[in-house]
């Protein structure tokens, strides 16, 4: 392993000033660092600016407006596990929160950076995705949102341009009659990467479901929304024989690397996004039934 | 002296006051709060950045070597190759098969073939960058098959194959004849990472023109002196060695110290300047030896009555690049290879092999987790073929006194495997766990492993160690040993050796850290050795100062020397209860009387032998015995296994600090689980493609069972201080087989390759199991 190249530090403390800093050539974000420097001293990644974010308070948040829950980019994975707000209406993403690395990774690691580095597997990604997020992305010239599904476009890849920084991530705040539930699957128990996980997130009209979002990480180039299950249980009553048939249709709607060093065959991904959507889901649904 | 009479006869007290019970580790609080130095915090600004250049090619001969353009770095000192080095370019450490720094052929992608130094870290990596290496590739051998080939290219002038064992015990065809049973299967082990926390270190600075000091990680001080001094061409006593306090090692650092060590010197004594060298991550993982990977078959016949009549076994042992311990893993797999069972027909076959991959080294189980992986997964199959328990098998066959091992060692004391075994079944309500428990997708089951690990080198290699204590004016006391700290605490159990006997509190002992300048060679911290010699060694040197102390207030008490009580730090009479003295005010008189404060002692054991032909003769003075029982909850949907508990126990010979041993067992247990579960470096073409701690897995704190209370059998060992025996490797030699064979009682797949990953297990249920 290298030493990190030479590279000129930015520390703001406005979103403002940072804005301003992410025009220079080469600027990345730091939020936490704890897969930007290795990635930089890997030589996986480069940047001759980095911009310290960890001083822009006003990116530090998690609050409920507008009948929306909005989350700071720099809001750490302590703070999200930690909040009684996500912890009642979100608990698919305190869940998944809750599994990133390490205690010391989510006392460094922040939502923002989870999601902008874009990795397959990102833990609070499928959550998020499952709860209908979007991406607040602001630069200089402005800001725009979009679904965060539009957010990722290739392994370590964003849709972000130059210059642009991601600030906050939002999602309509679950109604009554809604649960969800967050599956993964990793090498050990604690500080493990996802092999595969799975995010599933129902609302309940009775016994049918009114509105339903599953999404699968590390299973193909990007977190992504299975749209299939959503269609097959969407507007259906919905049982656990439901979940346990749409489930199996998942070994051929995931599409897992092939490549020869991964870390989990693809034959052994496919089989357990069938598990794990059936985890999910029947989780998800008896935390709906139980949501008055 | 026998020292299992060492109480009654010449303590003449009815309990140990220290030996035996818990103790607050003298030096808990500064690791604690961070105080304690490790080697880097020794390593003043200014210092000489030394990095290794590493041949990227698995086996090539090296055409041209050019350091022209490193050397116009600015910051850059030096490069040096191994036409620099001055004494002698070769560090093997069995078989002059090594060199220090390969100038005509590597062997494995990371062969060091130069060392640059420079100012700064950026300076020394541009600098390693820039040295030009061509090679001439050469085909690469990568498995044990390949490599034993009759046209495969020799990896080494001589061919292959680096040295061969045997056992030829009984007659194992007739053995087999007489079997109702037999069992036969291959059993594979992979490469496993020490992951040690502190990475590999060594800081070294030159005194004057014919002196170089050496501070760093290790396990053995003296080889360390030993190996640098052989490469600077110096006499041993112009290199002074100082072991700092080592984050873990685990084996790992007896092979490293001396090669990290012995670089970082070259570079301080050329360039007259202090120079460090600091492995990261990645150099650890990928360039540092590893655990031998091997390939065990086994072929095993029982009688109608359950008893074992025949073994016979095939060791095929990968060595990598270089023989490095090979000899004498080798061997103690060889006489190891029935497990702490009697067989007796023995047949064993050792082949250690050469291949163009990172080289096997010492690990904790030294050869012996391979080895009773595959017996004692042949017990339970026996079992299951027999119709028999799997507890009741191995005690029919177990080792007790009288009986004798796979190379005909006579046990004649210090055997508690029995009760090992009976200890963890009672515990864990054997026979009622043992019973089928499903629960929708999960299943429990139960297993059983052992574990007989000789203590002390093998081969019938010499063996000694050294200690020295001082009692100081002040009635504190200097222990110093080179038997190394590396988180286990061994240097402790001597300090408490050493304190019942002179009858001080603990308190009042400092620990030195090894100097070899200041003290005797008390050879490698390695093979369960370090309290079993180390310890003894102790006690002679606190036998020869307790007798000047007891001379001493005699004198001063008038009364006769046997009727002198010394404990908690005060010199009393038995008979007169006014006469009694502080160690401080005992301490000034035996200076100003003449009466040496100063104690040196050495042990050495009786010494072993064998016959070369049949591998027979005594192999160990004496084995630590273990016994774990494991329960496990497998996930037939997905193939995890949790440990849910386990139940140790060993047979520790004497028990010198329980909670010490606790932590041995509890560290070998997560270990274990690592290996048995998840563990092993990855090579595709002889380059490591997990080196780092993200794909490199090993267990977390989740991971870890709840483990029940240790069971503590004590057998105590003839010629040991106190009876004890070494604790820090048995552990984890007995868990592996504990969890293979309870996922075995859970789904009926028996394993004979590890890791078992969820994956494996996975396929392995889709394929047959339930």
């Amino acid at each position: 392993m290298n030493l990190i190249p030479d590279v000129e530090v930015h520390r703001p403390k406005s979103l403002e000033e940072a804005l301003k800093h992410m025009e220079a050539p080469g600027a990345k974000p730091l939020a936490g660092g704890t897969d930007l420097i290795i990635d930089l001293r890997e030589g996986a990644c480069e940047a001759r600016n980095l911009v310290d974010l960890t001083k822009v308070k006003e990116l530090d948040y998690i609050r409920e407006f507008g009948g929306r829950i909005r989350i700071g980019a720099m809001t750490h994975h302590t703070d999200l596990v930690a909040s009684d707000l996500i912890r009642t209406k979100a608990q698919v993403l305190s869940e998944a929160a809750n599994l990133v690395g390490s205690i010391q990774i989510r006392n460094l690691g922040t939502v923002g950076g989870n999601i902008c580095n874009a990795s397959p597997g990102a833990d609070t990604a499928t959550p998020l995705l499952a709860l209908g997020a979007e991406a607040t992305i602001s630069s200089s010239g402005g800001v725009r949102v979009i679904p965060l599904g539009e957010f990722f476009a290739g392994p370590k890849r964003t849709s972000l341009n130059p210059g642009e920084l991601l600030t906050e991530l939002s999602f309509p705040t679950p109604p009554a009659g809604s649960g969800g539930a967050f599956q993964k699957l990793g090498r050990r128990k604690g500080c493990t990467l996802s092999l595969i996980n799975i995010a599933a997130y129902v609302e309940l009209d009775g016994d049918t479901c009114s509105e339903v979002r599953v999404a699968v990480g590390a299973c193909a180039p990007t977190p992504v929304r299975i749209t299939d299950v959503e269609e097959m249980l969407k507007g259906k009553k919905i049982d656990e024989a439901v979940i346990g048939e749409v489930s199996s249709a998942c070994y051929g709607l995931v599409q897992p690397s092939q490549r020869a060093h991964s870390r989990a065959s693809e034959e052994y991904r496919r089989e357990m996004s069938c598990v794990l959507m059936r985890r999910a889901l029947t989780t998800a649904l008896e935390r709906a039934r139980g949501n008055k | 002296m026998e020292y299992d009479k060492i109480l009654e006869d010449l303590l003449g007290r009815k309990e140990f006051l220290i030996v035996g019970k818990s103790i607050i580790r003298t030096d808990a609080l500064d690791k604690a709060l961070g105080r304690a130095k490790y080697t880097s915090d020794y390593i003043q600004p200014g210092t000489v950045v030394v990095k290794e250049v590493y041949s990227t090619h698995p086996h090539a001969l090296i055409k041209r070597l050019d350091t022209s353009a490193a050397l116009e770095i600015p910051g850059v000192l030096a490069v040096y190759t191994g036409a620099d080095v001055p004494g002698e370019n070769q560090i093997g450490y069995a078989m002059p098969d090594q060199p220090f720094l390969c100038d005509e052929k590597v062997h494995f992608i990371g062969d060091p073939i130069a060392i640059v130094c420079a100012e700064d870290e950026y300076a020394a990596q541009e600098a390693r960058d820039a040295v030009v290496v061509e090679y001439d590739p050469l085909p690469a051998n990568f498995t044990i098959d390949e490599t034993l080939a009759k046209d495969a290219i020799h990896i080494h002038e001589g061919g292959n194959i680096a040295l061969t064992s045997r056992i030829r015990k009984g007659d194992v065809e007739k053995g087999f004849s007489e079997a109702k049973v037999e069992v036969e299967g291959t059993y594979e082990t992979p490469y496993q990472d020490h992951a040690y926390i502190e990475p590999d270190v060594a800081y070294a600075f030159p005194e004057g023109a014919g002196k170089v000091t050496v501070i760093g990680a290790m396990q053995s001080p003296f080889l360390v002196r030993e190996k640098v001094a052989g490469v600077l061409g110096w006499n041993l006593n112009q290199v002074r060695v100082i072991q700092a306090l080592t984050g873990g090692a685990f084996g790992g650092k007896d092979d490293t110290g001396p090669l990290v060590s012995a670089k970082a010197a070259m570079a301080a004594v050329k360039l007259g300047r202090p120079a460090a060298l600091v492995y990261d991550r990645f150099e650890v993982t990928a360039y540092t030896p590893k655990r031998f990977p091997s390939r065990i078959h086994l072929r095993t016949g029982v009688d109608k009555d359950g008893m074992l009549t025949a073994t016979k076994v095939d060791i095929k042992l990968d060595c990598g690049a270089y023989a490095n311990r090979a000899p004498y893993w080798l061997w103690r797999q060889t006489v190891h290879a029935t497990g702490p069972y009697e067989v007796p027909n023995v047949h064993v076959d050792g082949t250690a092999v050469y291949t163009n991959k990172v080289f096997g080294g010492s690990y904790r189980g030294f050869g012996n987790l391979a080895v009773h992986f595959a017996v004692d997964s042949h017990m339970d199959r026996l079992a299951n073929e027999l119709g028999m328990d799997p507890v009741e098998l191995r005690l029919r066959n177990v080792l007790t006194v009288g009986k004798r091992t796979a190379s005909n060692q006579l046990l004649d004391h210090s055997v508690g495997i029995e009760e090992c075994i009976r200890g963890v079944a009672e515990a864990s309500d054997w026979a009622e766990i043992r019973k089928p428990r499903r629960k929708g997708n999960k299943v429990r089951g139960v297993g059983i492993g052992t574990a007989h690990h000789g203590i002390s080198t093998s081969r019938g290699a010499p063996d000694w160690s050294a200690a020295s204590v001082i009692l100081n004016e002040d009635g504190s006391f200097t222990y110093r040993t080179s038997i190394c700290e590396l988180g286990q605490g061994t240097p402790i159990g001597h300090a408490k050796i050493v304190a019942e006997i002179v009858g001080a509190k603990m308190e009042a002992f400092h620990i030195e850290i090894p100097d070899t300048d200041t003290m005797a060679n008390a050879r490698p911290t390695h093979g369960s050795r370090g309290l079993a010699l180390g310890g003894t060694a102790a006690a002679d040197a606190a036998l020869k100062l307790r007798e000047q102390m007891v001379n001493t207030a005699a004198t001063l008490f008038e009364c006769e020397k046997d009727r002198i009580d010394l404990r908690n730090s005060m010199a009393s009479c038995k008979d007169d209860p006014s006469k009694k003295m502080a160690f401080k005010e005992l301490a000034h008189e035996m200076y100003v009387r003449g009466a040496n404060p100063a104690a040196y002692g050495f042990f050495t054991p009786p010494r072993r032998f064998f016959d070369p032909e049949t591998g027979l003769g005594v192999s160990y003075p004496a084995y630590t015995f273990a016994a774990t029982v494991c329960e496990v909850e497998v996930d037939l949907e997905t193939g995890q296994v949790e440990i849910l508990k386990i139940w140790p126990a060993m047979d520790v010979g004497k028990a010198i600090d329980p909670l010490l041993i606790d932590g041995q067992i509890h560290g070998a247990i997560s270990h274990g689980i690592g290996i048995a579960l998840m563990e092993s470096i990855r090579l595709d073409a002889g380059e490591v493609i997990n080196p780092n701690l993200t794909d490199y897995v090993i267990p977390s704190s989740m991971d870890t069972p709840e483990v029940a209370e240790s069971i503590l059998v004590e057998k105590p060992y003839r010629h040991s201080a106190f009876g004890a025996k070494g604790v820090g490797e048995p552990a984890i030699i007995s868990i592996v087989p504990a969890i293979s064979n309870a996922i075995y009682h859970a789904t009926g797949v028996s394993f004979n390759t590890i890791p078992i990953t969820a994956e494996r297990l996975h396929a392995a249920l889709r394929r047959g199991g339930q």
